[in-house]
């Protein structure tokens, strides 16, 4: 590198006072986001005699992985509700991005007549929710989701918030031309979309794909609704969940419920145990992370630069 | 002559074709409880069903409702009109409040189904719950729930660890002398002896309140945290209160200043966690400690033979419960736990004839509070119960089942427990505004406002986290800001014309 070279690099770069700012800005913002989690951690292999006399601490009293030994003695409820938020996410996610890309391409092709019928059907929905209860109902009693998979997954598999991203998607990165030029080259809708068009919205659709995933892989609040006696087909966080808000429910009630809230209190997992279970639901969906991240920063720069 | 034939054989098949579809199964009927801790039903459901087959005519299923679970779950049912649930649990304090879903037309209204096939039932439960039961509701005064006898009385008390008492050189006797404003000396020596880190009142805040102040809740009131009282007469409660039958702002009394002066002065002393005065701290703490007994002086809402179970008996130190009052059955206890048939049950008489069998009959209220003989539990040389392991995948709420008075008596309990457990309940007396129940709906956003603002101060300032003296007045210009004049006048006129 020559010295004009050098000075041009330093005359665009920031002085070095401010970039010991913004390091240090992002590297405190970094440790925000990783120490709850470290913190979560550390709690699940805290003793429950030390979370009993000094509380949640980084420094616990004493160690122990006993949580982790009663998670692995739920045996088959524990696992059989990890497979199944695995089967509801990779599901759920496949058939959701699939309706979400069929439904906002040809809300991106001007020459679909009845699009702005179509736009608006979904945009519809996105500010007017129909409530709880006539929800319920349609879902229960008229399609009958209830006590199957297809109820923890069905309600999740149209966004129409996702659908204006992966429109918004197709418009600024697939260009008109590219459309025609393949209608010329004599490629059929099938072709022009699968082999054409895809290719290019890969960031968006990994964008989409992780949103969605994400959204399947928290989701508790449809087990609830939906799952009544069929307890074979629920995810881990619902487990969680139910745990949570039992402790909550008692917690709440106690004064109502007297002698017998004391009794059920028993029966709630301890502390460590909640936290176990987190660090159960957590890992997998922070190594999928890695494998969209590629695919959501390419879609972050595309389009940016050129010619 | 081949077409008649044809047609008589064609006939013939539809007629057996129609007689094996009447023939088929029993109806399925659809019972949700709550706060069950339940894995494994299917041992109990089988042995239930072969025993309900003739004398019901249905077969049985059961949502086994968690304590979380259970109020989105109950109120999305009934609100939908789902045709799947028959029976569900309700109460004075579930989001599918008694009083309300009654009025609203959510339960179906059972006088004329207990005429007819409850005579077991009436027989099997004392008058007083039925009395509590009968309210107005969709259709008219009646009974719209099945009340279950169980604890029906509210009894609140000290939870005392005698051994630590006695180690500071206290009988029990001595301590049942004292009262709230006295224990300053108890809890002085306490820290003395055990250290700073030891904290001897270990309380319910809003328990506690109730118990120094004489309050009873009011039923209808706003949820977790209680704005009306009425008052106990703490030396007959069954007679008209020091404050006639009123119901006041609780947090505007002279008694609950100075309760709240003393619990301040004890709190500054460092007798209370400051924990218990933070609501999602404060039951955890008090749970959890209750079971290492590192503590002096607590509160408990009493229920008959509590200090029996395990609860109690795992704490490693002789524990007693000093009670305040005699029992005394209010609206909220007399209605603590029922079970009330849905109006969009396909099957309303099945199901009531299960609950009249349910509430009855010792063997099938046994087999599905207390699972199955030889799998969930065994009988002991005496008779008498003792629980597997097993029991472990099979543990429903026992109080929110119906009649416990008809169940066997455990092991840990001993021989004729329950025989005491009705005999105590049966003498509790009633306060005179029971049946109260304050509807609220014309104030629905007062309370609303009145709840969180007492969210905000109620806890902390039972507890003594608090001031008083800066945060009461505070907190008293807050809840008159939200309508409290409104929301008192409200209950008043309504007991007023309820009390005749």
């Amino acid at each position: 590198m020559n010295k004009q070279q050098k000075n041009q690099v330093a005359l665009n770069a920031f002085g070095p006072g401010a970039q010991a700012l913004f390091h240090i800005v992002l590297g405190l913002f970094a440790l925000a986001c990783i120490v709850p989690f470290l913190f979560v951690i550390i709690i699940s292999f805290t003793s429950e005699d030390s979370i009993r006399q000094i509380g949640y601490s980084f420094m616990p009293l004493s160690w122990s992985t006993q949580a982790y030994s009663y998670v692995f003695q739920l045996g088959d409820a524990l696992w059989r509700s990890y497979f199944n938020s695995f089967l509801i996410t990779v599901v759920g996610t496949v058939l959701s991005v699939a309706i979400c890309v069929l439904y906002s391409y040809p809300l991106y092709r001007k020459d679909f007549k009845y699009r702005n019928f179509f736009n608006f059907l979904s945009f519809f929905t996105m500010i007017f929710g129909g409530g709880l209860v006539p929800t319920f109902v349609v879902c229960k009693t008229l399609l009958g989701l209830s006590d199957n998979y297809a109820a923890l997954i069905v309600p999740l598999l149209f966004s129409p918030f996702n659908v204006i991203v992966m429109r918004t998607f197709f418009q600024t990165t697939v260009p008109r031309e590219l459309i025609e030029a393949s209608t010329i080259d004599g490629a059929g809708e099938y072709r022009t979309l699968l082999q054409i068009v895809l290719p290019v919205v890969k960031p968006g659709i990994a964008t989409i794909a992780l949103l969605n995933a994400l959204a399947f892989w928290n989701e508790w609040f449809l087990s609830l609704l939906y799952i009544t006696k069929n307890m074979n087909v629920i995810p881990l966080q619902y487990l969680l969940m139910r745990m949570q808000r039992n402790a909550d429910f008692l917690a709440k009630n106690s004064a109502m419920l007297g002698a017998d809230a004391a009794q059920a209190a028993r029966n709630l997992p301890s502390q460590s145990l909640k936290m176990a279970l987190v660090v159960f639901i957590v890992v997998p969906i922070a190594c999928a992370y890695p494998f969209f991240q590629r695919y959501v920063v390419a879609g972050l720069t595309v389009g940016s630069v050129k010619g | 002559m081949k077409k008649i034939l044809s047609i008589v054989l064609a006939l013939a098949l539809l007629l057996t074709a129609m007689s094996f579809a009447l023939a088929e199964e029993l109806p399925t009927i659809t019972i949700m409880f709550h706060g069950s801790n339940v894995t494994d039903d299917s041992a109990v459901l089988e042995a239930v069903n072969a025993y309900i087959a003739d004398k019901v005519g249905a077969k049985l299923e059961v949502v086994w409702g968690t304590w979380g679970d259970f109020d989105d779950k109950a109120t999305n049912a009934l609100l939908s009109g789902d045709t799947g649930i028959d029976m569900v649990f309700t109460c004075s304090w579930s989001a599918d409040e008694y009083n309300t879903y009654a009025k609203n037309g959510y339960f179906v209204k059972l006088d004329d189904l207990i005429a007819e096939y409850g005579a077991d039932l009436v027989a099997a439960i004392p008058e007083s719950l039925m009395q509590a039961a009968t309210i107005e509701g969709a259709e008219g005064m009646g009974i719209y729930a099945v009340n279950g006898f169980k604890d029906t009385a509210t009894q609140n008390t000290w939870d005392v660890n005698v051994t630590l008492l006695n180690e500071l050189g206290y009988t029990l006797d001595d301590f049942k002398a004292m009262s709230f404003y006295d224990f300053g000396e108890l809890f002085a020596k306490a820290k003395e002896l055990k250290g700073d880190a030891f904290y001897p009142f270990l309380v319910e805040p809003m328990v506690l309140e109730r118990m120094v102040t004489g309050s009873i809740i009011v039923a209808g009131d706003s949820g977790s945290t209680n704005l009306l009282s009425l008052y106990l007469n703490q030396d007959d409660v069954s007679a008209e209160g020091p404050e006639g039958n009123v119901i006041l702002n609780k947090f505007a009394t002279d008694e609950y200043r100075k309760f709240v002066d003393k619990m301040r002065e004890y709190y500054e002393a460092g007798y209370v966690d400051p924990s218990l005065a933070v609501a999602e701290t404060s039951n955890d703490t008090r749970t959890n400690t209750q079971k290492t007994g590192e503590y002096l002086i607590g509160t408990q809402s009493y229920a008959f033979g509590y200090e029996y179970s395990a609860d109690v008996l795992d704490r490693g130190i002789e524990v007693a419960f000093v009670p305040c009052t005699d029992p005394y059955v209010d609206t909220t206890a007399s209605q603590g736990a029922m079970v009330a048939i849905s109006t969009a049950s396909e099957h309303p008489v099945e199901s009531f004839k299960f609950l009249a069998l349910l509430n009855s009959d010792p063997t099938l209220m046994t087999l599905l509070n207390y699972g199955v003989e030889g799998i969930h539990y065994n009988l002991n040389a005496d008779g008498l119960v003792e629980f597997t392991d097993e029991r472990a995948n099979y543990s429903p709420w026992t109080n929110g089942m119906g009649n416990v008075t008809i169940l066997p008596d455990t092991a840990a309990e001993g021989a004729g427990f329950r025989e005491s457990f009705k005999a105590y309940y049966a003498g509790a007396k009633a306060i005179p505004a029971l049946g109260y129940v304050f509807d609220n709906a014309e104030v629905a956003n007062e309370m609303a406002a009145l709840g969180t603002v007492a969210a905000q101060y109620a806890l902390a300032l039972d507890a003594g986290a608090l001031d008083p003296e800066t945060t009461l007045p505070d907190f008293l210009a807050a809840l008159d800001a939200a309508g409290m004049q409104t929301y008192l006048d409200a209950a008043n006129a309504q007991l007023a014309a309820y009390l005749g």
